[in-house]
């Protein structure tokens, strides 16, 4: 029995959390705030020194080609001061898409750049009713004589640190494909207005695209699916190291604020409200260590793994930011104090690629639930 | 990370099931578990089962070899309580003088204990209970009342004990009383080692709110001790109850594995019971209660498994081990009130009238009792909060 990360993974932790040290923390997102985009630039190529953006990328490809476990610390420590930029959608998603399904020119020509960090890849996934798996997408590919052409409205498309290629869903005859569509074709694009400031999603058009094909054309679900079993592991990292932060900050400061001749902690209102935040946060961590775990070594239980862990912990990243407000009383209501980023970044998170009852409703089926039972009998003799 | 377990781990398990398999009472397996509600045949049953244990060599299997035990790893102990409750296996009545009392005589006791205790507590020819809590010292266990003075060279006992599990079995009782009055509340406090066959010791079962009698009230009157039952220093009872409470370092793997067992047995009700034609586990509320509880009692085990880790490596638990029980008792707690709310209005039959299994209506009320039991919930977030979060004291303690 051995459920930690490794030696090498917590001293690769320590690394990170120092650059994000030496990022100042959350002022790299306050800067996204305040329109100062290129601390995305900087900290991308900061953790491209760092090894970080060749961890998932496969060796023929330039990269290291490790597992979903290195990416924990990773994400963890990035979660924690709430980086702005497109690691998450790059690394656990646009990577592992290509990885299963490009073909060995895709790979060639797009993996060495995000292994070197020259590179980021965004998914243009949703349309306007927002839909994860809609029964068709209004984006038509059509076929052109050297490949597809693309035409069509995307939105909620992630864009912060300009990505340079989009992961696109669109219909073709087959039903519906991915394809991968240049920045530099897309015809239109609007920012849009985002809760969680520190994120910029866009509405995208495309006309006539050029798109190449990737994966068999009518997969793009299965295909996205089998993607999103990455992403959400790697994004329950990232909602860990945000609790993590919230339940220091929160007991930080139970300790120093006093009322009634007391610090505030001492009341158990206080005190065991910041317990319960701490108790979903050692929950949170084993449920999110056990989903990379599965993902790494592809175990039988992988779907039911990462979609637990991801329904638990977007709820109680949510909650966890929520009651930090509550115990910092006025202070926490304020813009000054971070819990107000750390409770928008949790919204942002919450039906992210999919809702807390969608992943539920995953978890269900992955474990067989809803099959024929067996008959109910006494202890199974061995 | 790793999750397998060694050959020599798994050896270790094909052993304990074919024993069990041979050894567990007739007709056990086999889903004839029902216990005696008379005392006397449910009293030994149980001591018979501890005897079965005992000759087999399962009964205290962490003991070290010289008293009897198997020196058992700390993986092995895990995989003891896994296959335990497999098989549902009958409660061990000697569980408190196990695991609690007779690892503290072996630390701190006199050779004349050791010599006098320990293997009756292996056999279960003697049947432990600990005398803790009293009608005043519940959570405050430091505002006990029961003293014990010393009269003409020998100890004479007068008080009350409450909740006193397996008092109405037991032969002997872990007993803390007050042997001075210290400005220091934890000063003062002297652990005997009381003989419960005398006059002076009277046990009235105490009846649970699930119908079961598991503890006690113990009226002390002039109940006689001598200074050979005292464990470890006069006056210095404190030190000795915190090491009991540390000899158990597998902490509540019995409860993780428990509650992962009733946790598929509420899914298998969820995939049997109908309700106007449908099953229960496609009605997706009970689909999604079900995920939900899923989720946060896998994360429970898991949550151990990385306190299991931590003490692997580092030869102690973790602070981090002290939310298991927490987790555990209010999971267990949450799992059966949603048992019974799927269930509609019938889920108030019970016995034999009960739609799936009376287990669900008996351990939903059994459930009550692991919240309160072992330190209360509310003791528990205090000691978390201030151990590990290193929030201030409550006032008062």
């Amino acid at each position: 029995m051995d459920f930690a990360l490794s030696e090498e993974q917590e001293l690769f932790r320590t690394a990170i959390r120092k650059y994000m040290n030496d990022l100042d923390r959350t002022e790299a997102a306050r800067a996204v705030i305040s329109g100062k985009l290129d601390v995305v630039a900087t900290a991308t190529s900061g953790l491209a020194e760092m090894g970080v953006t060749a961890i998932p990328v496969s060796e023929e490809v330039d990269g290291l080609g490790l597992g979903a476990l290195d990416l924990v610390p990773v994400f963890e420590e990035t979660g924690r001061v709430l980086l702005p930029g497109l690691q998450l959608e790059t690394l656990a998603l646009a990577v592992p898409l290509l990885e299963a399904f490009g073909t060995t020119a895709q790979k060639a020509t797009r993996l060495p750049k995000v292994a070197s960090g020259e590179s980021s890849i965004s998914v243009a996934w949703y349309e306007r009713d927002g839909s994860l798996f809609p029964n068709s997408f209004s984006c038509i590919a059509a076929k052109t004589e050297s490949g597809y052409a693309l035409t069509g409205t995307k939105t909620l498309v992630p864009v912060i640190g300009d990505p340079d290629t989009f992961i696109t869903s669109a219909q073709t005859a087959e039903g519906k494909s991915l394809f991968l569509v240049k920045a530099s074709d897309v015809a239109s694009f609007r920012t849009l207005s985002v809760l969680d400031e520190t994120q910029q999603l866009a509405k995208i058009t495309l006309t006539n695209a050029p798109g190449e094909l990737l994966g068999e054309p009518g997969h793009a679900t299965d295909m996205l699916k089998d993607g999103l079993l990455h992403f959400n592991a790697a994004l329950c990292s990232s909602m860990v190291g945000g609790m993590d932060e919230l339940v220091k900050m929160t007991g930080e400061y139970a300790k120093i604020r006093v009322q009634f001749n007391q610090p505030i902690g001492r009341f158990q209102a206080i005190k065991h409200g910041i317990v319960n935040m701490k108790l979903d946060l050692e929950t949170a961590r084993s449920l999110s260590y056990y989903a990379a775990w599965a993902v790494e070594t592809n175990s039988e239980d992988k779907a039911a793994a990462v979609h637990s862990a991801r329904s638990f912990i977007s709820k109680a990243f949510i909650k966890a930011a929520a009651d930090s407000i509550q115990i910092h009383g006025g202070i926490g209501f304020t813009e000054e104090l971070d819990v107000q980023l750390y409770l928008k970044r949790a919204r942002y998170y919450e039906n992210y690629f999919g809702s807390v009852r969608d992943s539920r409703r995953v978890t269900a089926q992955s474990l067989g639930w809803h099959s024929t039972p067996a008959k109910r009998d006494a202890v199974p003799v061995s | 990370m790793d999750f397998t377990f060694t050959e020599k781990e798994e050896k270790f398990r094909g052993e304990l099931r074919g024993w069990l398999e041979v050894n567990l009472p007739k007709g056990w397996l086999q889903g004839d578990r029902k216990l005696s509600d008379d005392n006397e045949h449910y009293s030994k049953f149980l001591r018979d089962w501890q005897r079965t244990l005992y000759e087999g060599g399962w009964a205290a299997i962490s003991w070290p070899k010289e008293y009897g035990g198997r020196d058992a790893t700390l993986m092995e102990e895990i995989i003891y309580h896994q296959e335990m409750v497999r098989v549902q296996s009958p409660p061990l009545v000697n569980y408190i003088g196990i695991h609690m009392v007779a690892p503290t005589l072996m630390q701190m006791g006199t050779d004349a204990q050791k010599e006098e205790f320990i293997e009756k507590i292996l056999t279960g020819e003697q049947v432990w209970s600990q005398g803790y809590s009293e009608p005043g010292a519940g959570s405050d266990l430091t505002a006990l009342q029961t003293t014990a003075v010393k009269k003409d060279g020998k100890w004479v006992i007068n008080g009350q004990k409450v909740w006193t599990s397996f008092a109405h079995l037991a032969d002997r009782c872990f007993l803390l009383t007050k042997t001075s009055q210290s400005e220091k509340k934890h000063e003062g406090i002297t652990v005997f080692l009381l003989d419960m066959d005398q006059d002076g010791v009277e046990t009235r079962p105490i009846v649970q709110m699930d119908g079961h009698q598991e503890f006690n009230e113990v009226y002390l009157t002039d109940a006689i001790a001598t200074d050979e039952d005292i464990v470890g220093e006069e006056g210095k009872g404190w030190a000795v109850l915190i090491a009991l409470m540390l000899h158990e370092r597998s902490g509540i793997a019995a409860q993780v594995f428990t509650l992962e067992q009733q946790f598929e047995q509420v899914i298998e009700m969820a995939r049997t019971v109908r309700v106007n034609g449908c099953l229960l586990i496609d009605d997706p509320f009970v689909e999604d209660g079900l995920a939900d509880l899923y989720a946060r009692i896998n994360g429970a085990k898991l949550n151990y498994y990385r306190n299991i880790t931590h003490t692997l490596k580092n030869g102690r638990p973790g602070p981090e081990s002290s939310l298991d029980k927490l987790l555990v008792s209010e999971l267990t707690k949450e799992l059966f009130d949603f048992a019974m709310t799927i269930q509609g209005h019938a889920g108030v039959l019970t016995n034999d009238d009960s739609i799936f299994d009376a287990e669900m209506q008996s351990q939903y009320l059994a459930s009550f009792g692991a919240t309160i039991g072992g330190g209360t919930s509310e003791v528990q977030r205090n000691t978390i909060g201030e151990r590990i979060l290193g929030l201030p004291k409550d006032l008062g303690r």
